[in-house]
């Protein structure tokens, strides 16, 4: 989002919130010699990505965000510098993204992005335990539609809490977000898929050492899921 | 495939998919009206940069066209795995230190 939407008292918080989050994240993260070229390429692939706006409901847009797809793969805190270089790049150089904003869209699609995804498949992994990919997939598409929805929604309460106009509440912001980031959740759900089913066949050595995929069972106990 | 040879095409690959998408959103999907800005603007909001980008909307100004935005979309996608990998290889060397 643009600077001029967020009052300070939503942007400055939000930053204070991504701030801590980058120093957690500096100080967790976590890469083998795999995962280094892994991230240039995501952060790569997930740029270009945001490059393709999809139509939504009426006249509106919207771009895959990436998040899960990176966070899942090289874990929460990669996926958070990953999705904050780009972020941070797009608003310097292209002015995609105000700079006051820039906390608050950080927040939303690399901590909210990126975490959500992770924990959702972390929990859903645990109570399923699925046994085929089937199943795998099904988690990851969740997972990476949660996130979405939920990082659209954090943009629209925040936009809704600045209250920017008696009109543009809460009530507005948050369903009208949550409706249309619904759609691309889709679309964000089957690129996680494909692009983690493509590594599982083509590079598992990076999935292995994940701090979220790597617990699958097929890294612990290759039996017990088909690749 | 062995892992030893993918590992060395992965980037090569990869780079050719994000390079594929640069140009799928420069001819097919560049119209962009993300639904917050429609919805804001629509109810009052309207935009405030405090910073003037060097290049405003991905366009080379003079050049705003689709082969500038081509050649914009190309190379900051080449830049962003330059950042990305130089990032990753710097925190993976402080880790290992």
């Amino acid at each position: 989002m643009p600077d001029g939407f967020l009052t300070l008292t939503i942007a400055i918080p939000a930053f204070i919130v991504t701030v801590l989050f980058w120093a957690i994240a500096l100080k967790k993260i976590k890469l083998t010699e795999q995962q280094v070229p892994m991230m240039g390429l995501l952060t790569a692939l997930f740029f270009a990505a945001m490059f393709m706006n999809f139509p939504l409901v009426g006249p509106t847009t919207a771009h895959l965000l990436g998040g899960a797809a990176i966070g899942l793969i090289l874990g929460p805190f990669a996926g958070l510098i990953s999705i904050s270089i780009i972020l941070v790049l797009q608003a310097l150089l292209f002015g995609d993204g105000g700079l006051i904003v820039l906390g608050a869209n950080v927040l939303n699609i690399g901590v909210i992005g990126v975490f959500v995804p992770c924990l959702v498949f972390l929990a859903l992994y645990k109570l399923a335990k699925p046994k085929a990919n089937r199943g795998l997939f099904a988690i990851i598409f969740v997972s990476a539609f949660a996130g979405d929805v939920l990082a659209a929604i954090s943009a629209g309460a925040q936009v809704g809490l600045s209250s920017l106009s008696p009109w543009f509440g809460l009530n507005v912001a948050v369903p009208v977000m949550a409706l249309n980031h619904s759609i691309i959740g889709v679309a964000e759900g089957f690129v996680t898929i494909v692009l983690i089913a493509t590594l599982l066949k083509l590079r598992p050595d990076v999935l292995e050492k994940s701090p979220i995929l790597g617990r699958l069972s097929m890294f612990k106990n290759k039996s017990e899921v088909e690749v | 495939m062995s892992t030893k040879k993918t590992s060395q095409k992965t980037p090569i690959i990869g780079l050719t998919v994000a390079l594929f998408f640069v140009m799928a959103g420069v001819f097919c999907f560049s119209y962009a009206l993300e639904t917050l800005d429609v919805k804001a603007e629509e109810l009052g909001a309207s935009e405030q940069p405090i910073y003037e980008p060097p290049f405003p909307d991905y366009s080379i100004v003079g050049f705003e066209n689709e082969l500038g935005a081509l050649v914009i979309g190309g190379a900051s996608t080449l830049l962003l795995f330059g950042a990305g990998l130089a990032v990753a290889k710097v925190l993976n060397k402080k880790k290992g230190k």
